[in-house]
């Protein structure tokens, strides 16, 4: 309710004015993150994480694709999100919104960009290879929902078994190893009010928040980011940022 | 019944199912109610490998205005398997008309127990996602919404459960896996009111003779009466433990 | 105070008693009265756990202003229905945000709510809670609330609908965490002591 959003406006800015968040966290505090793999057993890959009162569930199957066109040699990643009806009265059913398909397509970029998954490896034959889909869940809205289906995602892609192909076709429920992966990506989202920047902003502070920023990193680069919202940030804070990402990456990765 | 191409096993030898169960046994039931922050009401169930997430909204404003009825709540249910559900491939996104069936009659078996009279003017929303399946998820999710429904306070005049039965071999049998589901001769999901013995929800496929029929419901009914109990507890837990964190845990 | 360690939780359908009866949250059938909700019976008295927020005259609760119209205000009551508040009621002018306390003055059969007597509330914050733990959260005689409001240093407003309102210059934070706790544990034995204890930590 929009009535709603303008309280939380006045409220925050007046909290964070004074260098508090309303849930007394730091600045550059996550709220508490769990994460639980491998938690399903038809799907090829799976897991949970929740950040707060926020919870994701991915999971990823395998399945035998056509190549693109201009990618004959390539196996197929398709990500795709969400925003169940059950997880907020925020959302309704129906056709993705853009802030499903805006986080669907983030966290694929990180993912995507790291090159930690080597889709050459995951071609069969002319015209064959294999397709690996992630899908996002999301099971209850409070925020950060970014880098919340990042972690789940980057954990569930850490779980997955590769099927097992026989005669151009995948044996379901016979495995052939671990998906191989080259990089642990994960995301750090900021919020901002003002001048005020914080990490990893809750629902309260996402409905009063100017804008948000989030880059996804490898332990040694920047491999993807996404600005959202109508606020602006300057070069400095950019930069500034990312050298709160590196650290703050450190934490997130410990956690896979 | 179904066809995945592999020979029909035997589902019935000496006295055992193909998992090792007895004809009027049930698979393993675990509930946990309030696993949702957001959600008025919510609960999770694993039944067998069914992995199932209820959640429930209102009563609240009707939209769109033209479904509202001046004299009830008006309910809605929907149903969704997620793509990665299943063993087979990656799920097509979208409702399919099984799923737009099951959730006609999920939120029909809802309809004559939840009292509606009390909110004119508004719905309530029921949603199911099937988070793993593997046979049996219209049942599971009936009684996992039906949890969620108490967990979010909804007057009701019963709290509901359901389980199918099947015939294999020539034997009637209460809650068919997987297997069972795709080979059996038949197959007759059943929801009850155990406070009135009433039937909510009655599907079947396959040929029964009457008094297989009749012995297909009894065994649901004893079976249902586990099920409540089952329910029950999950429902008093969020009381004798009250947490203030609600986190889905999958074990 | 009806608690978990003296009651027992029923279901709904559960039978209350073999005569009909009258009795809140219960329904009638075939001479016998049964539970339609999940809560604590005790000496024909049944206590929701949980439920939505039905608007019942004089109850006072804390809105929302959600739309100005010519002629009044709609209000946001965490009900199901928006209610109205007329301008001919009220001195004050409300813009759209804007938190009112004010008492419940009619409710038609068709769920068409005037609320009446509003104050305009200071800038604050808004704490959502199921409105059957609103009783705990004031307690017997305002004691809790009375506490609450001491420690933190903070204007609480409890509305019956569910909405609470927290404003002052206090700590707000730990007041939201103390309505939390007391949310959750709203039908346990000893509840006040614990959150004494709860705040003197926090302090």
């Amino acid at each position: 309710m929009e009535s709603i959003n303008e309280i939380k406006r006045d409220v925050l800015s007046a909290v964070l004015a004074a260098g508090k968040r309303i849930d007394s966290r730091g600045m550059y505090d996550y709220r508490k993150i769990v994460v639980q793999p491998g938690i399903l057993q038809n799907a090829e890959g799976s897991a949970m994480a929740s950040i707060g009162k926020s919870q994701v569930m991915v999971g990823v199957k395998f399945d035998i694709a056509k190549p693109f066109l201009d990618r004959p040699k390539e196996g197929v990643l398709s990500t795709s999100a969400d925003l169940l009806p059950l997880a907020s009265h925020l959302f309704e059913t129906g056709p993705p919104s853009e802030d499903a398909i805006e986080l669907a397509r983030v966290v694929d970029r990180g993912i995507r960009s790291s090159n930690t998954i080597d889709l050459e490896s995951f071609y069969l034959e002319e015209e064959k290879v294999l397709a690996l889909y992630v899908d996002i869940y999301v099971l209850d809205h409070d925020g950060n929902l970014i880098d919340c289906s990042s972690l789940a995602a980057m954990s569930a892609l850490l779980s997955s078994r590769m099927p097992k192909i026989e005669n151009g076709s995948i044996v379901r429920g016979e495995y052939s190893g671990k998906l191989p992966l080259k990089e642990h990506v994960v995301t750090c989202t900021f919020g901002k009010i003002g001048e005020r920047m914080f990490l990893d902003p809750s629902l309260d502070e996402e409905k009063g928040m100017d804008c948000r920023l989030t880059l996804a990193t490898t332990s040694t680069h920047l491999c993807a980011a996404q600005k959202g919202g109508w606020g602006t940030y300057s070069e400095r804070d950019i930069t500034e940022l990312l050298d709160i990402s590196t650290e703050k990456g450190k934490e997130l990765r410990a956690m896979l | 019944m179904g066809a995945t191409g592999k020979e029909k096993p035997k589902l019935y030898e000496s006295g055992r199912r193909v998992d090792g169960r007895g004809l009027a046994d049930l698979r393993g039931i675990k509930i946990e109610s309030r696993v949702l922050n957001d959600a008025d009401g919510s609960a999770y169930i694993e039944w067998g490998k069914n992995k199932i997430l209820a959640g429930v909204y209102g009563p609240s404003e009707c939209i769109p205005r033209h479904d509202q009825s001046l004299y009830r709540s008006v309910i809605k249910c929907r149903y969704n398997m997620a793509p990665f559900s299943g063993m087979e491939e990656h799920g097509r996104s979208g409702p399919s008309r099984r799923s737009k069936e099951l959730s006609k009659v999920i939120k029909e078996a809802f309809e004559s127990v939840i009292i509606s009279e009390n909110f004119p003017k508004t719905q309530i929303e029921i949603f199911v996602e099937v988070l793993q399946s593997d046979g049996g998820t219209r049942c599971a999710a009936v009684t996992a919404a039906a949890v969620a429904l108490a967990d979010a306070g909804i007057p009701m005049k019963d709290l509901i459960s359901a389980v199918a039965v099947c015939k294999i071999d020539g034997h009637m049998a209460v809650d068919p896996g997987k297997e069972e589901d795709n080979f059996g001769e038949s197959d007759m999901p059943i929801a009850f009111s155990p406070r009135t013995g009433e039937i909510l929800l009655f599907q079947m496929d396959g040929l029964l003779s009457r008094e297989e029929l009749s012995e297909g419901i009894s065994l649901a009914r004893q079976a249902s009466e586990k099920i409540r109990k089952i329910q029950v507890e999950a429902i008093a837990k969020v009381y004798q433990e009250p947490k203030e964190e609600r986190f889905l845990v999958i074990k | 105070m009806i608690d978990l360690a003296e009651n027992r939780i029923v279901m709904p359908g559960e039978l209350l008693s073999e005569k009909p009866e009258r009795i809140s949250y219960a329904f009638v059938d075939k001479g016998k009265t049964y539970s339609t909700v999940v809560g604590l019976f005790s000496e024909g008295k049944l206590v929701p756990l949980e439920g939505p927020y039905e608007p019942l005259p004089d109850d006072l609760i804390v809105g929302i202003i959600s739309e100005v119209k010519f002629s009044g205000y709609s209000v946001e009551i965490n009900a199901p229905y928006v209610s109205f508040l007329s301008s001919r009621e009220i001195r004050e002018r409300y813009e759209m945000g804007d938190a009112v306390f004010a008492r419940v003055d009619r409710v038609d059969e068709v769920k068409n709510i005037d609320i009446a007597d509003a104050k305009k509330l200071p800038v604050g914050r808004l704490v959502k809670v199921s409105s059957v733990k609103i009783p705990r959260i004031i307690g017997k005689k305002n004691s809790m609330i009375d506490m609450l409001k001491s420690a933190t240093a903070c204007d609480i407003y409890a509305g019956r609908n569910g909405y609470v309102w927290i404003a002052g210059k206090g700590n707000q934070t730990l007041a939201e965490k103390a309505i939390r706790m007391i949310e959750t544990q709203a039908h346990t034995h000893g509840l006040t002591d614990r959150v004494a204890v709860y705040l003197k930590s926090q302090q």
